[in-house]
């Protein structure tokens, strides 16, 4: 494997790297941001989608950092793991993603940013050729979606990052910037249904940090991943359940985000708002494992087949919510 | 140095740093002491114990490191990073080559047109399918492949073309820029396709073509009382599906080709059968054998999958020749899974049979392996699949079809356990099943119909030592069997599996010239002492330069950093046949052992003529050559040595290893034979999380007959080794295709080795058997230790969860689907309400604990006698022991063609038998 070979620029403040993204975008010349390049590079050399310009932020180091409630988007995924101050959900999720290797060089921005995954797409150029392509990396010639074909109008490679729900979960809030000037939004509407759009990042713009809201740090919750291996594999399914408590420590609120399951991950507010908190928690924890099961939607690009992930949904939440009560218990 | 330092043979620090060895000094002492007797034979005099008899080798033993823990000799260059591996080859001038591979399943090329990538700057050489037309393959039977596309390419990944070029991303370009026109072809990749008849047979195999199918091998074998099937009591029937896996060594497949100034070709690739790719290049290219030098690299890993000659190693050479450059070419691991050879994906049918006694009246088993695209080592698979379980069970009839077919897919090929893996899981699963339905414990229904040593198997092959009965008691008594088996609650599981494996084969892949030996063993002594020592045995990271080494060490009393080991290159190492069929430790240490015999036997000599001793009574220790009844009267090494070199300088020796002949005489009576064969037991403990269906083996206990353990520190490595690669194959290794007949897998996030967080504790138990022919008694420990953890695995989810699974990898949602309908069955709302599996005891149980004690004494007596009487396959059934029972009754015959009657409704693979060759239709030229 060889990667294609890109100018890199390597600016040194967010000032200088939105301006360079606006002039390359200026001059109509693509380029990718790459912060730890763990998945980005793997897909250069595979030679999906590669561009001739990569601005690195390794050297932006006021969106790096980490606490309580700020995490910078080139916050090393390791780090996050280790941060005595990072809410355990958080660590809990980081500490599940890949392998250690791949945490030391991964970063927060880029695991929320993550390329969506298909067995159709991510193949070298000569595999994807004997497919004719697909909708995602067409190389020019307008092919269909391999997964579900006759369509050509959504793509549903799957999202796969693990830190998205637990941070929606915590309610969290991520500030982007670009040129143009700089936005925020609940992280849940940062993720935008399609495998190629992804999100709402416009060219030129990226993630600079993610806010936790101070709530978060009463917030007890529980990250589930379903995967084959305990390490590396990105996960087939993964649900974050959160409960708030105020300060006495009664229950004040309850969320739940999935993914890995569609092209984005989502936020599941409308399902655990039914929740009775009052009734019996297991019982409970059954009844929401099967309505999430009835909201996902898998398909057939992913190690797992669709129908078992979609059974697993189930399993994953009831567990989710059982280990967030036992510790809620034992907090 | 500490006494633990002295342990660990070979060791050595930093140069100058550490007391190297002098060698003449006599060893740690200036006179002679009388050996050390904790490692000298019983049989010789000494101390060690010797509860299976005495060995031919015991008088060559030293002391000195068989049977001491020795890290391997080459282990230093790989962890300070000085091997150099194929891709590690930099050579003065050196170019870059690229294979074009095609993107089409099937297809007939119609033009290639290579102008673009010509006019490339930087390109130096193009080759296309007409630059070689000759066909080669590892088997001479069936040559099927090409350097590159003759006509077809019959795989996505196929190779069309090759280039050359100054630099890597000038190679990929033109590469890219190479136009190939083709005619699309109907492509297969359902097994099952390959049975029927097709327009366009991937291979034409002319007058031997079977019908116009796709079947390239298929077998037909009956042995024993098949009618006495009619009497079992209970029967197992199952139909298993085996994905198909590969090697997933390390090293992807890299090869430099240089042709040198005067014309000779030098070829550097990380090998396990550097001789064969020496005959099939020579072929390939028309040039004599002897213009050839190949040079084996370090191995990263081979495990079979590096052992067929392969269509890169001839690209090479070809645009090397043309452009006068050398060149090398370094696989991207996509290009590893295109090559593949892995492990072939089957469907086998097995149905075993027991009778009122709990004996095995019968297996019937049906093998459909599917091929890929090329032959390989497919020949010897399809017998392989039946004939490598018809031990280490007495069995009363035995009933193969087995089939390989083509389809357009990477070549499946030989893989560690090659073609015993997938039966024997079945067999072992059906045993448990069958000692479920007759109320028995399973270890105990092993323990009473096993074959005693020294016999006979129903297909004629030769046993010869046997500790399959004390692995499966040391086993039993260390996982704590007893207390466990079926007693555990819900999703808690214990199961046991056997292996028995080939220590080598019998037969020769090429058995030109007539009598050539399977390895040949070359030793070389100067005036410095040190022992250079030159073999073709290929060390692919198993360690057999370490036990060539250790054997010559042993024989002439010297300590390890004396000893060299010159085994890369054919244009010194005598021929040796490779690392394949785990025949290296026993066929090359015996040549290495008859080698240093005549070594030592001169030194003897020198020393009796400057002692005046007696020579028989002289033996060798620790750097010296002296009296056995009084060590005072002796010589240094380096004394005797200088005093056998007068005249004459360096003493040379050449040793040589060939098996003996043996086997019965039906078509297909050489496929299985060894010299001798392995056995092993193994338990494995399970957690099984029945609301996802994952599996987390917990531990295993692995007991391996290796006849005698000269590395212990090599054969625990490789049993630890063998279970995880087979623990892959269980749990989540696939070569997985998806709809359009795709690989979706070919790279190592997708393709699922397991990682050590799915790694069990494995307690590796070495159980030593003591074989005759073997060196200093010591059989295979490389391939046979896989076996048994795939069974194992399996029978303990059963045991933890009451579910069997007939397919591998049990990935979770296979079990979850299984555990799923269970429950609809038996109307369980939840897995967690699932009753886990209970053994209630027969009186068959008494029996069977009855028979396997008398046997045990049996065994005993039989693994002493130094001339045991004859014991077949079929003693246990009334039968006589001494007499091979097809001469005495009619019913035992052995059948290899199919009958009227079979053919009426003939299992999935033996309907490859409904075909007719072209020669019988009076077709075909």
């Amino acid at each position: 494997m060889r990667t294609p070979a890109f100018n890199i620029h390597t600016p040194s403040t967010l000032d200088e790297a939105v301006e360079t993204a606006r002039k390359l975008a200026d001059k109509e010349m693509e380029f990718d941001w790459i912060s730890g390049g763990t998945d980005l590079i793997p897909n250069y050399k595979w030679g999906i989608n590669p561009k001739s310009n990569v601005i690195s932020l390794a050297a932006v180091e006021e969106i790096g950092g980490i606490s309580a409630f700020r995490i910078g988007a080139m916050a090393r995924l390791q780090d996050i793991v280790e941060s005595v101050e990072v809410h355990p959900l958080i660590s809990e999720a980081a500490a599940s993603v890949a392998s250690i290797m791949i945490r030391r060089s991964g970063t927060l921005g880029g695991n929320l940013c993550l390329d969506t995954r298909c067995f159709w797409l991510n193949q070298s150029e000569t595999w994807r050729r004997s497919i004719d392509y697909c909708h995602k990396c067409d190389e020019g010639t307008g092919a269909d979606c391999r997964v579900i074909p006759n369509q050509n109008e959504l793509c549903v490679a799957t999202y796969q990052g693990d830190l998205a729900p637990a941070l929606i979960c915590l309610g969290a809030v991520v500030h982007l910037a670009s040129s143009t000037g700089r936005r925020e939004m609940p992280l849940e509407q940062f993720f935008q249904e399609d495998g190629i759009t992804r999100n709402v990042l416009k060219n030129g713009e990226i993630i600079t940090h993610v806010e936790l809201p101070e709530s978060s740090s009463s917030v007890v919750g529980s990250y589930q991943k379903l995967r084959q291996r305990e390490a590396w594999d990105f996960p087939e399914g993964g649900v974050a359940f959160a409960v708030h408590l105020d300060e006495k420590g009664n229950i004040s609120g309850l969320n739940m985000a999935s993914t890995g399951f569609e092209s984005i991950p989502r936020s599941h507010k409308d399902l655990v708002d039914s929740i009775d908190t009052g009734a019996e928690w297991g019982l409970e924890a059954k009844r929401l494992g099967v309505e999430l099961k009835r909201t996902v939607r898998p398909v057939l690009n992913t190690w797992f087949p669709p129908s078992y992930r979609k059974k697993m949904a189930s399993v994953l939440a009831k567990r989710a919510m059982e280990e967030a009560a036992k510790r809620v218990t034992s907090a | 140095m500490s006494k633990d330092k002295k342990e660990m043979v070979g060791y050595r620090q930093q140069p100058g740093k550490l007391d190297f060895t002098r060698p003449g000094s006599g060893g740690s002492s200036p006179i002679s002491e009388k050996r050390g007797s904790a490692r000298i034979p019983e049989s010789q005099g000494g101390e060690l114990p010797q509860p299976w008899g005495p060995h031919r080798h015991d008088g060559l033993v030293t002391g000195r490191v068989i049977g001491k823990r020795t890290p391997l000799i080459d282990s230093k260059w790989k962890v300070t990073g000085q091997a150099v591996y194929g891709d590690d080859v930099r050579l003065p001038g050196e170019i870059i080559g690229r294979l074009v591979r095609t993107d089409r399943h099937y297809a007939r090329v119609l033009s290639i047109d290579a102008s673009e990538a010509e006019s490339l700057p930087g390109v130096l050489g193009i080759a296309t399918g007409e630059d070689a037309p000759h066909a080669f393959g590892v088997l001479p039977v069936t040559k099927d492949e090409h350097a590159m596309a003759v006509e077809k390419v019959r795989h996505i990944g196929d190779i069309v073309a090759c280039v050359a070029a100054e630099d890597e991303d000038t190679a990929r370009l033109a590469a890219n820029s190479i136009r190939i026109e083709y005619e699309n072809l109907d492509p297969i990749f359902d097994i099952k396709d390959g049975l029927k008849d097709s327009d366009n047979p991937i291979h034409d195999r002319g007058r031997y073509h079977i019908g116009e199918s796709n079947v390239q091998k298929r077998v037909f074998q009956k042995f024993g009382r098949i009618q006495s099937i009619g009497d079992s009591i209970a029967s197992h029937e199952s139909s298993w599906t085996f994905k198909g896996v590969n090697h997933g060594f390390t090293e992807p497949h890299a090869v430099v080709a240089h042709w040198d100034p005067r014309g000779r070709l030098t070829l550097y690739t990380p090998q396990q059968v550097p001789h064969y790719v020496h005959r099939a290049l020579a072929d390939v290219l028309e040039i004599p054998m002897h213009q050839i030098n190949v040079y084996r690299t370090f191995v990263g890993g081979g495990f079979g999958g590096k052992s067929d000659p392969f269509p890169h190693e001839m690209c090479a050479a070809i645009l090397a020749r043309k452009t006068g450059r050398p060149v090398r070419i370094t696989f991207d691991r996509e290009e590893v899974f295109w090559t593949n050879r892995g492990r072939h994906p089957s469907k086998i049918s097995m149905a075993i049979h027991a009778d009122d006694e709990g004996r095995f009246s019968g297996i019937e088993t049906d093998a459909l392996i599917d091929g890929g695209g090329f032959a390989s080592f497919g020949h010897v698979t399809t017998y392989y699949n039946g004939v490598l379980h018809t031990a280490p069970y007495e069995i009363g009839a035995f009933h193969y079809t087995g089939a390989r077919v083509w389809t357009n897919k990477p070549a499946s090929g030989a893989m560690r356990g090659h073609g015993a893996v997938n039966s024997r899981c079945a067999v072992e699963v059906g045993i448990d099943d069958i000692s479920e339905k007759l109320g028995v414990d399973p270890i105990d229904l092993r323990l009473a119909n096993l074959l005693p040593p020294n016999s006979a198997t129903i297909t004629g092959f030769r046993i010869t030592s046997m500790g399959m009965r004390e692995c499966l008691e040391r086993v039993r008594t260390e996982s704590g069997w007893d207390e466990k088996f079926r007693k555990m609650p819900l999703g808690k599981g214990i199961g046991v599996g056997c292996g028995f494996f080939i220590s080598g084969s019998g037969l020769p892949i090429h058995w030109d010239p007539n009598k050539f030996p399977h390895a040949t063993v070359h030793l070389k002594i100067d005036m410095d002492g040190g022992v250079t020592i030159h073999t073709g045995a290929a060390d692919i990271g198993q360690g057999s330069d370490t036990v060539v080494a250790q054997s010559v060490a042993e024989v002439l009393g010297l300590p390890m950093d004396m000893i060299r080991i010159r085994s890369r290159e054919s244009d010194t190492s005598p021929v040796d046949l490779g690392s394949y069929s785990s025949r290296v430790t026993f066929m090359n240490a015996n040549a290495a052992v008859s080698a240093a015999m005549q070594i030592r036997s001169e030194l003897i000599k020198a020393a009796s003529e400057i002692t005046g001793a007696d020579e028989k009574r002289i033996v060798i220790g620790d750097r010296r050559v002296f009296s056995k009844d009084d060590p005072s009267i002796g010589i240094s090494y380096l004394e005797a040595l200088h005093k056998a070199q007068e005249d004459r300088g360096a003493l040379v020796a050449s040793g040589s290893y060939r098996t003996p002949p043996m086997g019965k005489m039906h078509k297909g009576a050489a496929a299985g034979l060894a010299p001798a064969y392995s056995f092993s037991a193994y338990v494995a403990e399970v957690d099984v999380d029945v609301e996802t269906g994952k599996i987390k083996v917990e531990k295993v206990w692995a007991a391996h007959d290796c006849g005698k353990a000269l590395n212990p520190l090599s054969v625990e490595g490789q049993i630890i080794g063998s279970c995880h690669m087979g623990l892959g194959q269980v749990i989540s290794e696939e070569m997985r295709y998806g709809r359009t007949g795709n690989l979706l897998n070919p790279d190592l996030l997708g393709y699922k080795i397991p990682t050590v967080h799915e790694m069990p504790e494995v307690v590796p138990i070495i159980v030593e058997s003591n074989d005759p022919e073997g060196p200093f008694g010591a059989k295979e420990a490389g391939e046979g230790p896989l076996l048994p953890i795939l069974p194992a695995v399996c029978n303990a989810v059963y045991d933890a969860i009451g579910v069997r699974i007939q397919e591998l990898p049990m990935t979770p949602d296979k079990i979850y689907r299984a555990v799923e309908s269970t429950c609809r069955k038996g109307g369980f709302e939840s897995p967690l309400d699932l009753p886990s599996p209970r053994l209630d005891q027969t009186p068959l149980s008494k029996i069977l604990k009855e028979r396997g004690a008398r046997h045990s004494i049996r065994d005993r007596e039989r693994r002493l006698k130094s001339e045991p009487e004859a014991y077949h396959n079929g003693a246990l059934f009334g039968n006589d022991p001494e007499i091979p029972p097809e001469e005495l009754d009619p019913d035992w015959q052995v059948q290899v063609l199919p009958d009227e009657e079979y053919l009426e409704a003939p299992g999935l693979a033996g309907s490859a038998w409904l075909h007719t060759e072209r020669r019988h239709r009076g077709e075909g030229a």
